[in-house]
């Protein structure tokens, strides 16, 4: 399948005080779309900056970061906004989402940024959400947050679904029910989605098109999976 | 350590603490401002009045022979009494001065400026300072002073401030001292004497020396109308009183000095202040404490991992308590101390310079009283409170529960009004930006009510400005239909009267002192109106509409008067003419609005049924007196013009005012709206940073930032104008002295004004904070939320 998105030998470096730190060190991998990849490592190998710069949340300092033939490193910050809002979808570990909206309203709220968003209440209604629409973010569960932040994230119709160690917070039921969800996305759509994880969970690799392992802000390996298992095989 | 870490907090919520520090440094300068102005005035006029022994009682007259002086002299209590001839004269360039003859000195004693000391026996003439300033006249100068066609020349020997002359007008329409046009002048009776001569030459039709042989003494024709009677105690004031009017009969009016002009006027300007003082500092007070609670709750909350962290490390609770009222407390040492600094001698000294152009007293300072401290230091206490409260609430908990982040809590019950009804079909912005406010109330709350106080503010200033035009055009255009107005002579004889109504018209009035009797007995002084005026005094009802007085028997008198002493239509009112026994009891047949006197008007019928004869002592025309100078058998010629022109000078004197009001609602706006804003926009940070990852762009963020205090402002706008209105109100009818009843009239310009001014202060200060939007890092701002 054709190449989606491609890092070409993309660094990105901090300054703590005097001290140089590369989070992420000349990395490059390409990953064709529609595939439902896992970048995987241990914490502070730079997985979440990867993510970063992959959502346009963050500029890399030197190399080059291809989506669908676009380099987005090229971007002003207008360009960047759009980028966001017509082609990434964030799912945080956190939910993120918005105390003081409803469920529906933090669906809906897409449709000031998106030329062409999905019908909120029939995402909801996909990630079972349909009865707690009108609740606020603190009368929900923690899968349930998630499942809203997902449902804002499809809301936008985006190529690119981004997931920042999306079960880290729920219980291993829950985070089943939420990888279910992002694999339904990714299926959906004619397969055209491509959805993006980063964990430091290996088992979530196991039902993964492809995994990246990455270590000190390096490409320790690039694996594709010609098998992914179904979700239910896996022993969470 | 941590005072180390104190200092570098500090440093790094720098504009937090700016604000604490702003509005501490504002509520103490405003109190130590208007009490030390207020104080100040107090005690100069206490300090004149005491050194150079003001008379307690005026007792006025036709002419008070020694035997009259030796009576009131002798009555007990009496420490002493001076006579004086008060007339009103001009001068060779057409000023007026109010002449004073006397013969000794040593009650209402002169406050020697420049020149030298009174002494009965020198020549010349101690001249009002104000006056001569204005005048740019000098010690040695000759002045020319024309009285009843009789000219006295008279070399300057002095220039004084009298405690007697602190507030002088020409007449009573006039509302504002005209130094330049109008002063005061003393001089020793022994000037009398050529002037008396000439009009007993004059009556006898004899020359000098034939009035010599006569063994004429001009000291037997001396005609004094004024005894300045000194009383030993304030407490015998009232008796000393009575036993005048009883046993002195040339004596026409007895009036108190609290209830003379001069000091009614002074003392009135400091019970104003003494509004002030309580509704200006309580607001800014009010809303700094406001101010205060919210940030130091911010700060506070901003350090909750490192109470964590402290508390962990074995710190005792009372050290952090300590360690954070710290804050609290050294920002708000610094602010009271900068605030009791600039407000004595900042507000303190141009208040009182400003009344001091005003008022004649001399050595006016401002007074820093110990209530300026007292207020300094309970507002520090109040600030300190205020942090051990935050500080309390962080340190109940665990060191663990510490430790962790502090997710906001959503009450849903309050905002949950918003998902239904109208709120449905609002932005996603108005939305969001509605729940956050009802989230945050206090935050909220203490945005409307600062900028609901900047609106407030901006009302009462240009309506203040408005309320005292529309009084002038009362006044001025609506009661008084008459160009000039003339001071008619007392001795005025029926034909030089009839002579003068021939020529300028027959429009007359008079006043005359009364005294009304309630139903307990109780006495109050007051005047009556007598009218003959026609329609060139007009009079309106409550609501402005003109009323033509009733030529039925019976009294008018004034509503805030009646609403004063609780008279209605139709009761029967006690009163008498001051210098006449005879009690009348007569009828309220109809209430009029007079905004600068609460008086009684009668007219000429009803004073003559009554059984008197009606001696006008004011004549009203309209003919044009431009180049007139002089009128036989007029003591002065009032142009109506030169009364609004004084009054208008008050106004512009009351700008600097208006603009030091603006000037203190724009910075309390200024900084209410950018505090909020930094809280807003602190507490809000990783909700911007959400909206930035979901592809919001920067401008829409900043739009849905600035929407929120545009609500606020609205909200305040809609609070503050009828606030403004009722505030300007208030003052009118309570701050000022009691002979007025003006209320608020606010021009629609004025709320426009308002409106504009507190939104663009709003506005302004919002797009400058929202700049921040832009460098939001969405990276660290969710990092810092997990």
């Amino acid at each position: 399948m054709k190449d989606f998105i491609e890092f070409k030998n993309v660094t990105k470096t901090y300054f703590i005080g005097d001290e140089k730190y590369n989070a992420l060190d000349g990395i490059s991998f390409k990953i064709p779309k529609g595939e439902f990849v896992v970048i995987l490592g241990p914490s502070g190998a730079g997985k979440s900056t990867l993510l970063n710069l992959l959502g346009g949340m963050d500029q890399a300092t030197s190399g080059n970061i291809i989506i669908d033939g676009e380099n987005i490193e090229k971007y002003n910050a207008n360009e960047m906004s759009e980028y966001r809002a017509e082609n990434v979808g964030f799912i945080f570990q956190f939910y993120n989402i918005l105390p003081t909206l409803t469920v529906l309203e933090n669906v809906e709220i897409v449709k000031d940024i998106v030329k062409r968003p999905r019908s909120a209440k029939n995402i909801l209604k996909d990630v079972g959400l349909e009865k707690h629409l009108t609740k606020f973010p603190n009368q929900l569960s923690g899968g349930e947050q998630q499942r809203v932040s997902i449902a804002r994230a499809i809301a936008k119709n985006p190529k690119i679904l981004l997931c920042d160690e999306p079960t880290g917070a729920l219980d291993s039921k829950t985070g089943v029910e939420v990888l279910k969800l992002l694999k339904k996305c990714c299926d959906a759509n004619n397969g055209e989605n491509t959805v993006v994880i980063v964990t430091h969970n290996a088992l979530i690799a196991e039902i993964a098109d492809r995994v990246i392992r990455i270590k000190n802000g390096q490409i320790d390996s690039v694996v594709e999976n010609k098998k992914p298992k179904n979700i239910d095989e896996v022993v969470w | 350590m941590l005072r180390r870490k104190m200092l570098r907090d500090i440093k790094n919520n720098l504009s937090q603490f700016i604000t604490i520090f702003l509005m501490v440094f504002i509520g103490i300068l405003a109190y130590t401002g208007i009490e030390s102005y207020m104080m100040g005035m107090q005690k100069t006029a206490d300090k004149f009045y005491k050194e150079n022994n003001l008379q307690d009682l005026n007792v006025i007259g036709a002419n008070f022979t020694t035997n009259n002086l030796d009576d009131i002299k002798k009555i007990n209590h009496v420490k002493d009494a001076e006579r004086k001839l008060s007339i009103t004269a001009t001068t060779d360039n057409d000023k007026t001065l109010l002449a004073n003859f006397i013969e000794s000195n040593n009650i209402s004693q002169f406050y020697i400026v420049k020149g030298e000391k009174f002494d009965v026996n020198k020549k010349g003439v101690w001249l009002d300072d104000f006056y001569a300033e204005e005048n740019k006249l000098k010690i040695g100068d000759e002045i020319t002073i024309k009285y009843d066609g009789y000219s006295f020349k008279e070399k300057i020997v002095g220039f004084i401030n009298v405690p007697d002359h602190v507030y002088d007008v020409k007449d009573e329409s006039e509302l504002y001292p005209d130094h330049g046009e109008f002063g005061f002048a003393y001089l020793s009776a022994n000037e009398l004497a050529s002037y008396i001569e000439q009009k007993a030459m004059d009556k006898l039709g004899v020359d000098k020396k034939t009035l010599e042989k006569m063994n004429f003494n001009y000291k037997d024709e001396l005609v004094f109308n004024y005894v300045m009677v000194d009383v030993d105690k304030k407490k015998n004031t009232s008796s000393v009183k009575d036993d005048i009017e009883k046993n002195v009969e040339n004596a026409k009016a007895i009036i108190k000095i609290e209830d003379s002009e001069s000091y009614k006027q002074y003392q009135g300007e400091i019970d104003e202040g003494k509004t002030y003082i309580g509704v200006f500092s309580g607001l800014f007070i009010f809303i700094a404490m406001l101010s205060v609670i919210t940030t130091m709750t911010r700060v506070v909350k901003n350090q909750r991992t490192q109470i964590g962290t402290l508390k962990a490390l074995g710190f005792k609770d009372y050290k952090i308590f300590l360690h954070y009222m710290s804050y609290g407390f050294y920002i708000s040492l610094m602010a009271a101390i900068c605030g009791i600094i600039a407000g004595y001698y900042g507000i303190g000294n141009i208040f009182i310079n400003l009344e001091m152009s005003f008022f004649e007293i001399p050595n006016g300072a401002p007074s820093l009283e110990i209530a300026s401290f007292i207020c300094a230091i309970a507002v520090i206490f109040a600030v300190i409170l205020v942090s051990f409260l935050a500080c309390r609430k962080q340190l109940n908990q665990t060191p663990a529960e510490t430790l962790r982040k502090d997710f906001p809590k959503v009450k849903t019950a309050s905002i949950n009004l918003t998902t239904k009804k109208v709120f449905k079909k609002l932005k996603f912005s108005s939305k969001w930006n509605l729940r956050d406010m009802l989230r945050n109330k206090v935050r909220t709350i203490t945005g409307i009510v600062g900028i609901t106080g900047c609106c407030m503010l901006i009302v009462c200033a240009f309506g203040m400005l408005d309320s005292l035009n529309s009084f002038v055009k009362l006044q001025f255009r609506d009661l008084y239909n008459f160009d000039y107005k003339l001071n008619l002579k007392e001795d005025i004889s029926k034909e030089d009267l009839e002579s003068l109504k021939s020529k300028y018209g027959n429009s007359t009035s008079k006043s005359n002192l009364i005294e009304i009797k309630d139903s307990k007995g109780n006495k109050t002084t007051n005047n009556v109106f007598i009218t003959d005026a026609n329609d060139k005094v007009r009079f309106v009802d409550n609501k402005k509409n003109f009323i033509k007085l009733s030529q039925k028997d019976g009294v008018y008198i004034t509503y805030k008067l009646a609403k004063n002493e609780g008279y209605k239509l139709g009761d029967t009112i006690t009163w008498r003419l001051v210098g006449n026994d005879k009690y009348y009891k007569s009828k309220i047949i109809g209430f009029n609005k007079d905004p600068q006197n609460q008086n009684m008007t009668i007219t000429r019928k009803y004073y003559e049924k009554l059984g008197n004869t009606y001696q006008p002592d004011s004549l009203y025309t309209n003919k044009n007196l431009k180049n007139t100078k002089e009128i036989k058998n007029v003591e002065l010629i009032q142009d109506l013009a030169s009364l609004e022109e004084g009054m208008s000078k008050m106004l512009s004197t009351m700008k600097t005012m208006i603009v030091l009001i603006i000037g203190i609602a724009i910075i309390l706006g200024a900084v209410i709206i950018y505090n909020m804003g930094v809280l807003s926009y602190t507490e809000k940070q990783y909700q911007f940073a959400t909206l930035k990852v979901l592809g919001f762009k920067d401008k829409q963020i900043r739009k849905i930032f600035i929407k929120q205090n545009n609500i606020i402002a609205v909200i305040s706008i809609i609070l503050g104008l009828p606030a403004g209105y009722y505030l300007t109100d208030w003052l009118f009818k309570t701050a000022i002295e009691e002979s007025y009843d003006f209320g608020a009239s606010i021009s629609i310009m004025t709320y426009i004004y308002a409106i504009v001014g507190t939104f663009l202060v709003s506005y302004i200060v919002s797009r400058f904070l929202s700049r921040k939007i832009n460098s939001i890092d969405m990276v660290t701002s969710l990092k810092g939320n997990e």
